[in-house]
């Protein structure tokens, strides 16, 4: 019946809807022969070296800080031992991914929906499009690409610096080698502990790019609608984060890798 | 005093660059096209007048498809655009440039980088150095070349006008569509804007329908005004046609002149 719908309801369907919409429309131009390399080379660049720093900080102190609070626990069971195998597992399969893909959705995300919701309604994409350039192909394709890269190697960066910044949490207990702590941490982690975390990493970055781009190719109402799309793309490539994860280990496991 | 720049006397015999036959589009409810019909011949400037809201920006807006009109057909240089593909209009988009009102200059790129952006993209400039000549020449063209490595938030609005003009020049369109070229410029400006349009008319041979409500622009600029009133066209003429019409509505267009 006509008006009976919940507001959130039909906008949470709209949302929804134009976002499928927009993914679908990104595949159908996403193995153009005319890629732009050049657009996706200075991406890639700009998101992964401007998200390194606050990645990088974010892990090292990730890793300390559960090293240090893991240990009394872990003592008290008299199973310090397990201390490297277990920041290890924690960090790579799940603390990692989700907190690098949440950074970036709050850094990359809203810095891409700002942007392009900018020029949107300032006209600038319309005189791409006139100008005989795809400004779908140019803007959102190599963007979303980029973030589909880089996230995973951030990912992949980011568990280095955690392990690494573990061995110093334990080192501030008691001294403890470096080599003997990389082979508990290489004993501990398995193929099923690193590929699940890297694939589910490729799709976040996917989300974070695709979710990015949506808003800021969406953006209407002028400069007030530029702060509302950017709001949004870090509110709902946050969630999508979360769901994509929940659904990642729900296929782990059922495939038996938990 | 410098006499007001004449406009550019239509070429015969008539080529028709483009042809809009019962243009609609609505937005809901709201029919703001009503079946327009409008001619543009080779080297020929013809205004769009109307009231703000009439519809003027969008006709233009659907003559390059930006906007799907919802009935009626566009002929642009022998193209069908409301049957083309997303290739065939790309390419026809090359002929057809566009003035935005807001100039919708990259503002993360320097002048110099806008103008590049066009040619990089259609490949039009076979070299660095072609690129660069082209580049000189139309900064020279619209008198600021001095401004090459300037960001546009570093511009004048009326800079930020001619910048954009030579943006849209740069691939050396057929077609000019301008959309209120002078609003939001001061008369002496907007004047000089005219003028630079004529003068690169002249230059670069290129036929262009000109959005605007103001008459002092019909009067430097247009061999022919069509007035847009509730989605049709009204009266076609000239400006000296127009200034004695003693038709009310087009009267009212005179008021501040």
């Amino acid at each position: 019946m006509k008006g009976s719908s919940p507001r959130p309801f039909q906008v949470f369907l709209t949302e929804a809807g134009g976002f499928s919409l927009f993914v679908s429309r990104f595949f159908g131009n996403a193995f153009h022969r005319r890629f732009e390399w050049r657009e996706f080379i200075r991406q890639s660049v700009q998101n992964g070296n401007g998200s390194l720093p606050l990645v990088a900080v974010t892990a090292f102190i990730m890793g300390l800080v559960l090293t240090v609070q893991s240990r009394p626990t872990l003592a008290r069971f008299g199973a310090e031992s397990m201390l490297p195998a277990m920041v290890a597992i924690s960090m790579v399969r799940e603390i990692v991914p989700v907190i690098t893909a949440l950074i970036c959705a709050g850094k990359i995300a809203s810095g891409m929906s700002a942007e392009l919701g900018s020029m949107k309604v300032t006209e600038q994409i319309d005189a791409m499009e006139v100008s005989g350039t795809n400004p779908f192909r140019y803007l959102a394709v190599t963007r979303i690409w980029s973030t589909t890269l880089m996230v995973p190697l951030l990912v992949i960066l980011a568990d280095g610096i955690a392990i690494w910044a573990s061995w110093v949490g334990m080192n501030m207990k008691e001294p403890v080698s470096w080599q003997l702590f990389q082979r508990q941490v290489f004993d501990s982690l398995a193929l099923g502990d690193v590929l699940p975390a890297l694939i589910k990493s490729i799709f976040f970055g996917f989300v974070v790019g695709a979710m990015g781009c949506f808003k800021g190719f969406t953006t209407a109402k002028g400069t007030e609608g530029v702060g509302r799309s950017a709001h949004n793309a870090v509110v709902y490539s946050s969630l999508l984060i979360f769901i994509i994860d929940l659904l990642a280990v729900q296929i782990t496991d059922l495939m038996g890798l938990n | 005093m410098a006499s007001p720049a004449t406009p550019a006397t239509a070429p015969q015999p008539r080529e028709k660059v483009l042809s809009l036959r019962g243009l609609e589009l609505a937005f809901g409810d709201n029919r703001v096209l009503r079946g327009f019909d409008l001619d543009l011949y080779r080297g020929e400037n013809v205004m769009v007048l109307g009231k703000s809201g009439s519809g003027k920006s969008v006709l233009i807006k659907c003559i390059v498809r930006l906007l799907m009109p919802t009935g009626g057909s566009i002929e642009v240089l022998g193209q069908d655009v409301l049957a083309l593909g997303q290739e065939e209009l790309d390419h026809l988009r090359v002929k057809v440039g566009f003035l935005f009102q807001s100039s919708a200059l990259y503002d993360s790129m320097t002048v110099e980088e806008n103008l590049r952006f066009p040619l990089r993209r259609h490949w039009l400039a076979t070299s660095a150095g072609e690129a660069d000549g082209l580049v000189e020449e139309m900064l020279g063209a619209v008198g600021l070349a001095h401004t090459r490595k300037l960001y546009p938030s570093e511009l004048s609005g009326g800079m930020k006008r001619r910048i954009a003009l030579a943006r849209t020049l740069i691939l050396k369109p057929e077609i000019v569509l301008y959309d209120e070229p002078t609003t939001g410029l001061d008369p002496i400006t907007g004047k000089e804007i005219v003028e630079l349009i004529l003068k690169l008319q002249r230059t670069y041979g290129t036929s262009s329908i000109i959005i605007s409500h103001d008459l002092h622009v019909a009067r430097l600029a247009a061999n022919r005004i069509a007035l847009l009133h509730e989605g049709r066209k009204y009266a076609e003429g000239t400006y000296d046609e127009f200034r004695a019409s003693q038709d009310p509505l087009i009267q009212k267009f005179f008021i501040f002149m």
